[in-house]
């Protein structure tokens, strides 16, 4: 056992190393430059609970705060909405584990890519003159062309691209598990597709969605660069105005509005836990 | 057969039905009549076509020739939710996420049945299998009987013309088993509904269906009352899987009256005339170790020497191993009271009556038909 606990602690410390020097210390840092108070561009070490008082009257705050939390129900409903189909396809009608091994590659392709030369990517499919634009100008669909650039659009189909394959992944491994038999036995007992679905595939596999649901919602509630160089100023979500007022050397307000996204993104992950714990079948 | 189970004649035709996956034939041309309101079983190995024949019938695999027709009417491909049939899955699939009332209620609500309606009828159908009061249970919290319960609720609330049953009890326990082989012809009795079932076991088929179908390798090689395929097994497979059988290969001797004498090595052996021997002629004799008689009640016309190699004793019967020449024998004797006992290597008379033997061509399967297994 002692031999055990030693070896246990020696490959658990490289991690824990990492998870102390460079996430509980700055987090530690960040709780207590909360606290200090910053007047004429200087931090003033003091004890005050001025900075969260400062944040919790601003009107601009809930702003930020509602803005931050649309974003992120809206790209985690889309993200869902579009990976579900796609998990579902890749599961019942993909039978060839080879065909299965190249489209999950081509799913996790956008990872392959910087963020920053994503982003630029979309600048240019984007814009008024872009590729999307373009083809549906072309298709007659539209006659101006939409403002798909600098708002709040732009910004979510751009994080909605890039966290599908973590949404599609932990759906398709869930369903993946589902007894097939289950769905026979529905249709059996009369169901055709769509009650088989609502009734059997879908409560079944909802464990896949609240999963995939955590993650997006997490990640859109912290994306940064995506809302920065797609938003124009325009999409003020919780990250900007952590990264402004660093840049202003205003710790103490950065550090307020960094606590409150972490205790947002906490309440989100209790939450959904909480939705799958509940779930039937589970 | 119960008055109240009066026979509707074909409820379902399986009309030469073939069936591939890839490169391998899972059922060859197959064909026969389940009449109404009987219990038919398909028997066979596993992989030899029976499951699939079972899934055909239910739509839930089509066939890539032939056709069924249910109650008259030709299936094609439709699907299962729109056959007049429900399936008792191998592996049950209870809907682990509904409760057992859910459960047996989900085809009545798929039909959108009035609550009050689905309230009796699923009450009733838990009741005919014995499980009331169980209705709010989880699936998981019942037992592995339980479960098999519910899933033959499940499927019997809808009032199928013909229910079909996926080796409905190979998780259950050999006792479990037996009992619930009970249960399953006292229901089918009770409701006059045609029943299909799937096994590997023999035993269950015999005890439970009015005639059974003897598949293997893809192919139905007999299809018959249980009596009727042991007592007349149309090949060396079926004689083989249903019971035990000694087969003794040897020659056509000649024919006298209804018998027919076959020289095996040394000795002459007696079976009833098939119709199809010709004299010459190497074929099979089938007989049952029970048919066999020793000692002195061996006193028949088809009666021979032969020595005791071996015997066991299994409770209700002796088993011996006899040697006639290069004949080998196994015979089954009643263990009675007071019994003679004999030997390893005594020498005893063995024979039977000629009219209880059998003849079966000796190649294993029918003509046209491949290999055993």
């Amino acid at each position: 056992m002692r031999i055990q606990g030693t070896l246990l602690w020696g490959l658990l410390a490289p991690a824990l190393g990492l998870m102390a020097l460079f996430y509980v210390v700055p987090l530690g840092v960040y709780f207590l430059n909360s606290f200090h108070l910053f007047r004429d561009g200087r931090i003033i070490p003091v004890w005050t609970l001025a900075t969260y008082v400062e944040f919790f009257t601003d009107p601009f705050s809930y702003r930020i705060i509602g803005r931050s939390l649309q974003l992120a129900v809206i790209v985690t409903s889309l993200t869902i909405l579009v990976a579900y189909p796609v998990a579902y396809a890749l599961h019942t009608r993909v039978a060839r584990p080879g065909v299965r091994a190249a489209l999950a590659l081509l799913l996790f392709s956008p990872l392959m890519v910087s963020v920053v030369v994503r982003t630029y990517g979309w600048l240019i499919l984007l814009a008024n003159q872009g590729l999307v634009n373009t083809l549906l100008r072309a298709a007659r669909v539209i006659e101006t062309p939409l403002t798909l650039l600098f708002n709040m659009p732009g910004v979510v189909i751009s994080l909605t691209h890039i966290f599908l394959p973590f949404a599609i992944f932990p759906m398709y491994s869930v369903m993946g598990k589902l007894d097939l038999t289950l769905k026979e036995a529905a249709r059996d007992l009369g169901a055709g597709w769509w009650d088989t679905f609502t009734h059997i595939t879908l409560p079944l596999t909802m464990p896949g969605v609240v999963a995939a649901a955590l993650i997006c919602f997490t990640l859109s509630l912290s994306a940064f660069v995506t809302p920065q160089l797609l938003g124009g100023g325009r999409v003020q979500v919780l990250p900007l105005a952590v990264y402004n007022s660093t840049v202003e050397i205003n710790w103490p307000a950065g550090a307020v509005a960094g606590l409150v996204l972490l205790v947002l993104s906490i309440l989100a992950v209790r939450a959904l836990n909480a939705v799958i714990r509940r779930l039937p079948g589970v | 057969m119960a008055p109240d189970a009066p026979s509707r004649g074909a409820e379902v035709e399986v009309r030469a039905i073939t069936k591939r996956f890839g490169a391998v034939v899972a059922v060859r041309s197959v064909s026969f009549v389940i009449r109404g309101g009987e219990f038919f079983s398909l028997l066979g190995p596993s992989g030899c076509g029976k499951t699939t024949t079972l899934r055909v019938i239910g739509g839930f695999e089509h066939a890539d020739e032939g056709e069924v027709a249910i109650g008259g009417t030709p299936m094609g491909r439709t699907p299962p939710n729109r056959r007049p049939t429900n399936m008792v899955f191998q592996r049950l699939a209870l809907f682990p996420h509904y409760t057992v009332f859910e459960n047996v209620a989900f085809g009545l609500r798929m039909k959108r049945l009035p609550e009050e309606e689905i309230r009796q009828r699923v009450g009733e159908a838990l009741e005919l299998v014995q499980m009331p009061g169980l209705a709010g249970r989880k699936i998981s919290e019942l037992s592995g009987g339980q479960q098999q319960r519910v899933a033959l609720a499940r499927a019997l609330v809808n009032r199928p013309r013909v229910l079909l049953l996926d080796e409905p009890l190979s998780s259950l326990d050999l006792k479990l088993r037996l009992q619930m082989q009970e249960e399953l012809k006292r229901l089918q009795r009770e409701l006059g509904t045609t029943f299909v079932s799937v096994t590997h076991d023999p035993g269950e088929a015999l005890a439970m269906s009015d005639r059974v179908g003897v598949m293997d390798s893809g192919i139905l090689h007999q299809v018959g009352a249980p009596m009727e395929i042991y007592e007349r097994p149309r090949n060396r497979f079926v004689a083989n899987f249903i019971g035990d059988a000694n087969l003794i290969d040897g020659v056509v001797q000649g024919t006298d009256g209804d018998t027919v004498a076959v020289r095996a090595g040394g000795v002459v052996v007696r079976a009833r005339r098939a119709g199809w021997e010709q004299i010459g002629q190497t074929l099979t004799v089938c007989v049952r170790p029970e048919r066999i008689q020793i000692g002195a009640a061996a006193d028949l016309p088809n009666a021979f020497r032969g020595r005791v190699e071996d015997w066991a004793f299994s409770g209700s019967m002796v088993k011996y191993r006899l040697a006639a020449g290069p004949v080998r024998l196994h015979a089954a004797v009643p263990y009675l009271n007071g019994a003679p006992l004999f030997q390893v290597g005594e020498e005893v008379a063995a024979g039977w009556d000629p009219m209880q033997a059998v003849l079966v061509p000796t190649e294993a399967a029918a003509p046209g038909a491949g290999g055993g297994p």
